[in-house]
């Protein structure tokens, strides 16, 4: 105790407080700094990410021998064969098809139409051990996300489901589904076995998307695509064993879809990309190009989808077929759930992690940096004594509400009467405000209690993503950091700065720029029709968060950046306060 | 000045009957969240007793309802459910009405008489826990009514009322201890007649649940033996997830005892300001209960207003709102991380009641220290002289 009581006399003594609030703007950037460095210099650093490993001893990938072997190639052959001449009649129709294949070899099927009239056939391999009560799912959509038959992926999931149908193992139930696409109706589809279906198989544990384009035998590496809808991972331990398989049969592994040529570098470099990839399909899951995995999200199951690439190689596609057979293997060994230390990670290389602990300060510190900017904004100037109650507060306050109801009903309009090019013409508009309405001015507390609650309503925002969508929290924190650079607009050089600050932090303009930047799938304005469509079908609360977490706080910073005169307190409480203290 | 406290209560009553009324649902979800729901305090399961009764069930034997009987027999007798809304609306009215009159209490305080009600209006803990239905509103209409009174030293009232938050929900009961300081004269009557009015609803509790002392053990017994382990606000229930069986005993006794510990050495030490030290042991009863609920939270921060003079001294106030703010923000996003994504687990939202009870624990060390500061000063604050607490 007297150690503290030391330290707290020294800290007074040297005015450490007062010194630490006069530089809180460079504290703020220092923070920022530190939270971009941590995650693209520190942790792709040699000894800051650990070795993957599998945490649930149950689940012993490859340890059984893989029997979907050259005896089955000929089944598949026939199968594929089947449905390649499906491919010109209706789906009604190909699907009554199938769906007569799979009743010949005892698979109960029905059919699910969702509200777009689209429909889902499925199919449950009722588990010949076990109470039933849980199960795996094996899914291959009609349409993968590039829109290419998924011819190999169907023959593929009908062939297995054939040959698993011979095996006494199964302790969980095998429920294949064939959706017409991997977007909206594989979701619809699940959506509705969790509330409306009258043939279940129990909760699902897991689930694998086939995705093998084309009619070709042979192909030379497998990707894997693992990041879900809001921010949700599957385990680790379902990566790790699809990646340990893959590699046992002595394929590539590519994490998402990353080039192959890129795929034996192991260095520095390769590892941040890797990363900041994961990071991007974290943040844009569902905007983005959808692989069939993400449909499973919400609902505790473990997903991820397999996708072959290469028209030839050395690989057959009963290679292929091994890595869902091991998988499913694996999964039906277990009799609890996924372990629960490995749902918050990122990957850096397919056996290379790191896990929250490691990787959070990164969003915590940009987090933090938002704080002392809106504390700066509140102690830094002359009005920082006005009482807690005070006129500027509740307008700050009343400000913030009305930017709320503003954007909550920009939100709701867009996703109803879809122009995003209005969108971005306005924010680029609004954003030249300061040089607009030169001569309209605003009182100085206000601006500056403005950009306080804006500041500080970012920094919640932020928080509350930290651990639900890391890459979110991330993404935006960085995109909407020059924000807080804005000052009053005194002088014209002030103002033109605040202008291109309010340009590069408009939530719009800049994931706009920043995802042509990144992404060539999202060329154009493309992406804002990305972002809604995965909100109205899929879910996905990005849009939403976008909306009314990110263009609040700048509408704000927006309005206090209009020129200010500066006043003299004249608050009546104040003056009794001063007085106040004066006759004490 | 009469209109403006008019105004405030109108407000009150008609802020909690709207949204009762607008957002029909908004109920049901509130009172599914751990926040604002607790087994002793929900509606739904106040419901499910409305429901037995009325049925002529047994009301006790299933294990669901925790409600006080006569409590459930005032719901069934109200009925349909815009009723009991206004029924909640009127509590919470009347107890913005007490606050304002116990600012009356203070002839000398700076604050119109109308800010802590309009304060209480606001607050948005208490407005969404009288929304959810929550039966601490008449716990805490219980509690004011017992405080009011024993300021303006109606001594049967404040003894009655004070019987009546005991029979509503046991700990309230120790308030029993500051009230003495405030009506010092009348210990023996205060104790005697809080007695009988408890043991009279007792009895009229037994006569009404069909001769039958079950009710006992649903309501107190599972407020003090902790049976009920379902995830709150609280410090205690994540103890009983973990620990060996054998242990749990002596750590429902230690948790009792806790929260008994600091009643009297607060009513004793704060012996001068009695409304202070009744506030305090509050604020200790909120921290250390088995199953609180925000608003809990939100009804003892209505009280802060009233030490106004105490403000110059207050060290963590920043801190203290910023942990509320989290608190408030993190809690549900961390519960659905465990319960419905199935990615966090007990300890994200754990954690997460830890940093409330952070919360709460610096506005009583604040107010604590303040009190102190301002007694060493001699009553008149000397903002300049520093202090280190430690």
């Amino acid at each position: 105790m007297a150690l503290i009581e030391k330290l707290q006399r020294r800290i007074i003594d040297l005015g450490l407080l007062p010194r630490l609030i006069a530089s809180l703007p460079r504290l703020s950037l220092v923070c920022a700094m530190v939270g971009i460095c941590w995650l693209t210099v520190f942790i792709p650093m040699e000894g800051q990410y650990r070795r993957t490993y599998i945490s649930e001893n149950a689940l012993m990938p490859s340890q059984a021998y893989s029997y979907f072997r050259e005896t089955e190639w000929n089944i598949l052959r026939g199968y594929r064969t089947q449905v390649q001449l499906l491919q010109s009649v209706g789906p009604h129709q190909r699907n009554e098809e199938i769906s007569a294949w799979l009743q010949e070899f005892g698979v109960k099927t029905a059919t699910f139409v969702n509200e777009e009239g689209k429909e889902t056939l499925y199919g449950i391999l009722n588990a010949p051990r076990g109470d039933g009560t849980e199960a795996m799912v094996l899914a291959a959509p009609w349409f993968n996300g590039d829109d290419e038959a998924n011819i190999g992926g169907t023959a593929l999931t009908i062939s297995l489901a054939r040959f698993f149908n011979r095996w006494p193992v199964w302790s969980k139930n095998i429920i294949l589904v064939f959706s017409e696409d991997a977007n909206a109706t594989l979701r619809s589809w699940v959506e509705a076995y969790h509330t409306s279906l009258d043939l279940t198989g129990g909760s699902i544990e897991s689930a694998v998307v086939l995705d093998y384009p084309g009619a070709n035998d042979f192909f030379k590496y497998v990707e894997i695509y693992y990041a879900g809808l809001n921010g949700e991972l599957p385990n680790l331990d379902m990566v790790n064993i699809a990646v340990h398989i893959t590699e046992h049969e002595g394929m590539k592994v590519s994490l998402n879809g990353i080039p192959e040529e890129q795929l034996d570098q192991d260095d520095f470099y390769s590892k941040l990309k890797t990363l900041m990839r994961g990071v991007k399909f974290m943040a844009l899951a569902g905007a983005r190009k959808v692989y069939g995995n993400e449909a499973f999200s919400g609902w505790r199951i473990q997903s991820i989808t397999l996708r072959a690439r290469g028209e030839e190689g050395p690989f057959d596609i009963t290679t292929f077929g091994r890595i869902p057979e091991a998988i499913f293997r694996s999964v039906n060994n277990l009799l609890e759930k996924f372990h629960q230390s490995f749902f918050f990670y990122l990957l850096l290389a397919p056996r290379y992690f790191v896990s929250i602990a490691t990787y959070l300060p990164a969003a915590i510190a940009l987090s933090v940096s938002f704080t002392l900017a809106s504390l700066n904004n509140l102690l830094n100037n002359s009005y920082s004594s006005a009482s807690l109650l005070s006129l500027y507060n509740i307008w700050g306050l009343l400000a913030l509400s009305v930017a709320l109801a503003i954007s909550y009903i920009i939100a709701q309009l867009l996703a109803y009467a879809q122009h995003p090019q209005l969108l971005v013409l306005s924010s680029f508009v609004v954003s030249f405000i300061p040089i607009l309405l030169k001569n309209v001015k605003i009182m100085a507390p206000f601006a500056y209690r403005c950009r306080a609650f804006a500041y500080l309503y970012l920094s919640i925002i932020l928080t509350s993503l930290l651990v639900v969508n890391f890459a979110l929290a991330f993404s935006i924190g960085t995109l909407a950091f020059p924000m807080t650079l804005v000052k009053n607009s005194v002088t014209s050089k002030l103002r033109l700065k605040n202008c291109l600050l309010l340009l590069l932090s408009n939530p719009f303009i800049s994931i706009w720029i920043f995802g042509n930047l990144v992404d060539d799938q999202l060329g154009g304005i493309q992406m804002f029709y990305g972002f809604i469509s995965a909100w109205k079908n899929l879910g996905c609360w990005t849009w939403f968060i976008i909306c009314i977490g990110w263009l609040p706080a700048w509408l704000l910073v927006a309005y206090s950046s209009i020129a200010t005169s500066s006043i003299s307190i004249v608050d009546e409480s104040q003056i009794e306060a001063v007085k106040h203290k004066k006759t004490l | 000045m009469f209109s403006r406290e008019l105004q405030v209560v109108v407000a009150c009553l008609g802020s909690r009957f709207g949204v009762s009324l607008v957002f029909p649902l908004l109920q049901q979800q509130l009172d599914k969240s751990v926040e604002f729901s607790t087994p002793v305090t929900s509606y739904r399961s106040l419901e499910e007793g409305v429901f037995l009764l009325r049925n002529d069930f047994p009301v006790y034997s299933g294990g669901v309802v925790h409600h006080a009987p006569l409590l459930v027999v005032l719901m069934s007798a109200l009925g349909n459910s815009a009723l009991t809304s206004l029924l909640y609306a009127c509590a919470d009215a009347l107890i913005a009405y007490q606050l304002i009159a116990m600012t009356r209490c203070f002839p000398k305080s700076k604050i119109p008489a109308w800010v802590p009600g309009a304060l209480y209006v606001i607050n948005p803990l208490v407005l969404l826990s009288s929304v959810s239905k929550s039966s601490v509103v008449f716990t805490n209409l219980a509690i004011t009514t017992a405080l009011l009174s024993a300021m303006q030293k109606r001594t049967l009232v404040a003894a009655a009322a004070i019987a009546m938050a005991g029979y509503l929900s046991l700990y309230p009961l120790l308030l029993l201890v500051p009230i003495f300081s405030l009506l010092p004269q009348e210990k023996l009557k205060v104790t005697f007649i809080c007695l009988i009015v408890l043991s009279g609803l007792l009895l009229s509790s037994y006569k009404i649940n069909n001769d039958d002392w079950n009710y006992l053990f649903s309501t107190y017994g599972v407020i003090s033996t902790f049976s009920k382990i379902i995830p709150n606000l609280g410090l205690w229930w994540y103890f009983f997830v973990e620990l060996f069986e054998m242990f749990i005993p002596f750590f429902k006794a230690v948790f009792n005892l806790f929260v008994v510990s600091c009643i009297i050495p607060f009513s004793l030490r704060f012996h001068d300001q009695p409304f202070y030290a009744f506030v305090l042991c509050l604020g200790w009863i909120t921290l250390t209960k088995s199953y609180p609920t925000l608003g809990d939270g939100g009804f003892l921060l209505s009280f802060v207003p009233f030490f106004q003079p105490l403000y110059g001294y207050f060290r963590y106030s920043v801190i203290s709102t910023l942990l509320f703010i989290h608190v408030i923000v993190l809690s549900p996003i961390f519960y659905h991380l465990w319960v419905d994504l199935g990615s966090g687990n007990s300890n994200f939202f754990y954690a997460i009641s830890l940093v409330y009870a952070l919360a709460v624990s610096t506005v009583l060390v604040d107010l604590v220290w303040a009190m102190l500061r301002i007694e060493y000063d001699n009553g008149t604050p000397n903002l300049n002289l520093k202090l280190t607490s430690i």
